[in-house]
């Protein structure tokens, strides 16, 4: 009887087999493969068929500073996201559970808000007459207004905070797995609190931290709103290049051609992030 | 006189309006192995964390060679400790867990590597160093906890229910591993568990918490032959309690009136008990006799089971007013055929391994 039980439970799954999948896959194929594949074909045949659009965004010195610039805003953004987060990631982890959840659904929440309202917010808190500068005058700290708009400081403060819940989520996860009990046991064999952060706690969400800062850095990589709205000119990013080319320059090949780089870089950062993330776990090596 | 090693002076730990532990004092000299043996909620681990410092106590002090722990953080105390769930560092090896108290030290590499090693073979896990924890079982955890509480030569190692998460044979096993360490290495050891058998085991002396404070101590023969309450006759081994009567006190011994009315004479008289007063008998289940001997007293049972386990028997029964008897007699050959012949009848006991409690 149980091996005939086992036999009725097995071959449904093994009949049904691909055949079941062929909905999914058909989605899978005309919405995400299609796409990206005829995002690569526009990108070497607009205008003409051949490389010249990356040659020409690879080669020029202007489309450089853009990906350096994007480049630089994503791994500012993703460092000072992480150094926001992990306190209050620790903060969520070792709290009473009902106040932890209370607190998750107000970050949740803030998701939820509209993006651009809350980018819009930030510019009538940064700008030079804002709220910030003015009760910072107001207090004596400053004479003059702090630049805090259209430069790196804007985009990246506007972005941490868009960011922040990306990386809280799963960083919580890492930490709410460590025993607090190791960190006492770290303490009585004479561990500093610094030295069981540096030693313990650190290495051990380091999984979390490498998960959520991947997530922040591809998400900041291609970010359009918050970089176009509290950025500067002088400091452009690839979706707004890609946006200008596209819609002011109706140059179509040189956008595609620009997105594909970005979706080539993102796959080859989540390659090694699956790579150092999958090692650091098997061998449990920090 | 010398002052104590470790001593706890009035230890008092309150939770808003719960009181954990009430005024514990208590002095242990250097090398002893104590327990601190108790229920759940009795105050056995709050008073261990106030010494490991992860609990300011209320009031009270706790001196190690007269001068107070409470003022110096967890980290500068120089205590070791295992703790009840397995808190080696996941990401680090045995011996790099092992190191670790050294490496937060600064000590040179040579001397970590040779303590290491040391500690390793003392917890007999040379084989294991390069492994992580989780390639390890419960008990090797435990052993190389145990070897990273002791690798920078603690004055005193706390434990906190060690082995309550491992099954009885390995708990067997480490517990003769935890006596050899303390014989091979004299540290003194406060050991917390709610096991008696453990306790026994284990321990120099013993003491019985209750609802925070310290109901008797003592070694462990203290407590089981000569207990001073209820409460550590019925925590530790088995006891039997009959409902009874004080009468009198003749020649230093003890007359009771049992519920049946049966009178028993010779019982030690260790508690001021008042004529007439409700009292209760214990009686050891291995202090009962199927035959009688010159003095015993005897009960009317009415036998419900008996089993035979070799070297004892097991005999359950009933007095005529419901008190529960659970008997272990040793065998005795004669004895075969009067299990039989006592059914249904008597069986008896000698007053004097008998214990008289108020009620």
């Amino acid at each position: 009887m149980p091996v005939q039980a086992q036999q009725g439970i097995a071959s449904p799954r093994t009949s049904a087999g691909l055949g079941g999948l062929a909905p999914a896959l058909i989605l899978i194929g005309l919405f995400f493969v299609v796409p990206v594949l005829a995002l690569l074909l526009r990108s070497v045949t607009d205008p003409v068929a051949g490389l010249q659009n990356y040659a020409a965004l690879l080669g020029d010195g202007t489309y450089a500073r853009v990906f350096f610039n994007t480049f630089l805003v994503a791994f500012v953004v993703t460092i000072v996201t992480v150094l926001v987060a992990f306190p209050v990631a620790w903060m969520l982890a070792i709290m009473p559970p009902a106040l932890a959840s209370l607190l998750f659904s107000i970050i949740i929440l803030s998701m939820w808000t509209n993006l651009l309202t809350r980018t819009y917010a930030w510019m009538v808190l940064l700008q030079r007459t804002g709220v910030i500068n003015r009760a910072l005058m107001s207090v004596g700290i400053i004479d003059q207004p702090l630049p805090l708009i259209n430069n790196l400081t804007g985009v990246t403060i506007g972005m941490v905070y868009i960011m922040l819940p990306f990386m809280i989520l799963p960083l919580v996860g890492t930490l709410r797995a460590i025993d607090p009990m190791t960190l006492r046991a770290a303490a009585l064999c004479g561990a500093s609190p610094f030295a069981a952060f540096r030693r313990i706690l650190l290495p051990l969400s380091l999984p979390g931290i490498a998960a959520g800062g991947l997530m922040v850095f591809v998400m900041s990589l291609g970010y359009f709103v918050t970089p176009a709205l509290l950025g500067g000119t002088s400091n452009m990013m690839l979706a707004e290049m890609i946006a200008q080319m596209i819609q002011s320059l109706l140059n179509w090949g040189l956008g595609s051609a620009a997105a594909f780089i970005l979706l080539v870089v993102t796959m080859a950062l989540y390659a090694l992030q699956l790579r150092l993330v999958g090692n650091s776990r098997a061998t449990g090596a920090a | 006189m010398t002052e104590p090693f470790l001593s706890i002076r009035k230890l008092r730990k309150a939770f808003g309006a719960f009181t954990a532990v009430h005024d514990v004092t208590l002095d242990i000299p250097k090398g002893e192995f104590l327990t601190f043996l108790g229920p759940s909620g009795s105050g056995k681990s709050t008073t261990l964390y106030a010494i490991a410092g992860f609990q300011d106590p209320t009031s009270g002090d706790v001196l190690l060679q007269g001068k107070s722990l409470l003022s110096i953080p967890s980290h500068k105390r120089n205590i070791g400790m295992v703790f009840q769930r397995y808190t080696l560092f996941p990401h680090l090896s045995v011996a790099e867990n092992v190191a670790f108290p050294l490496r937060v030290r600064r000590r040179p590499e040579g001397e970590v590597k040779r303590k290491v090693a040391d500690m390793l073979a003392l917890v007999r896990l040379e084989n294991f160093a390069e492994r992580l924890p989780a390639a390890l079982s419960g008990g090797q955890q435990q052993r190389v906890a145990l070897a990273r509480a002791l690798a920078y030569d603690p004055p005193i190692l706390l434990m906190d229910e060690p082995l309550s998460a491992l099954d009885k044979k390995l708990r067997e096993e480490i517990q003769a591993e935890i006596r050899r360490i303390h014989r091979e290495t004299g540290v003194t050891i406060l050991y917390v568990t709610h096991d008696q058998e453990e306790a026994l085991h284990l321990s120099d002396r013993i003491a019985l918490f209750r609802d925070g404070r310290i109901e008797q101590i003592g070694t462990g023969e203290d407590l089981y032959l000569r207990p001073t309450t209820e409460f550590v006759a019925g925590f530790i081994g088995n006891s039997n309690f009959l409902a009874a009567e004080y009468l009198e006190t003749v020649g230093g011994t003890a007359r009771v009136r049992l519920a049946d009315g049966s009178i028993v004479k010779g019982v030690k008289a260790t508690h001021k008990l008042e004529r007439g007063q409700k009292a209760r008998l214990m009686v050891r289940p291995e202090a009962f006799r199927l035959r009688p001997a010159d003095g015993n007293a005897s009960l009317t049972v009415e036998i419900l089971d008996t089993a035979f386990f070799g070297d004892r028997r097991r005999v359950v029964a009933r007095t005529g007013s419901g008190d529960e008897i659970d008997a272990r007699p040793t065998s005795d050959s004669a004895e075969v055929n009067s299990v039989d012949a006592a059914y249904g009848r008597q069986i008896f006991f000698d007053p004097a391994a008998a214990f008289l409690f108020p009620a």
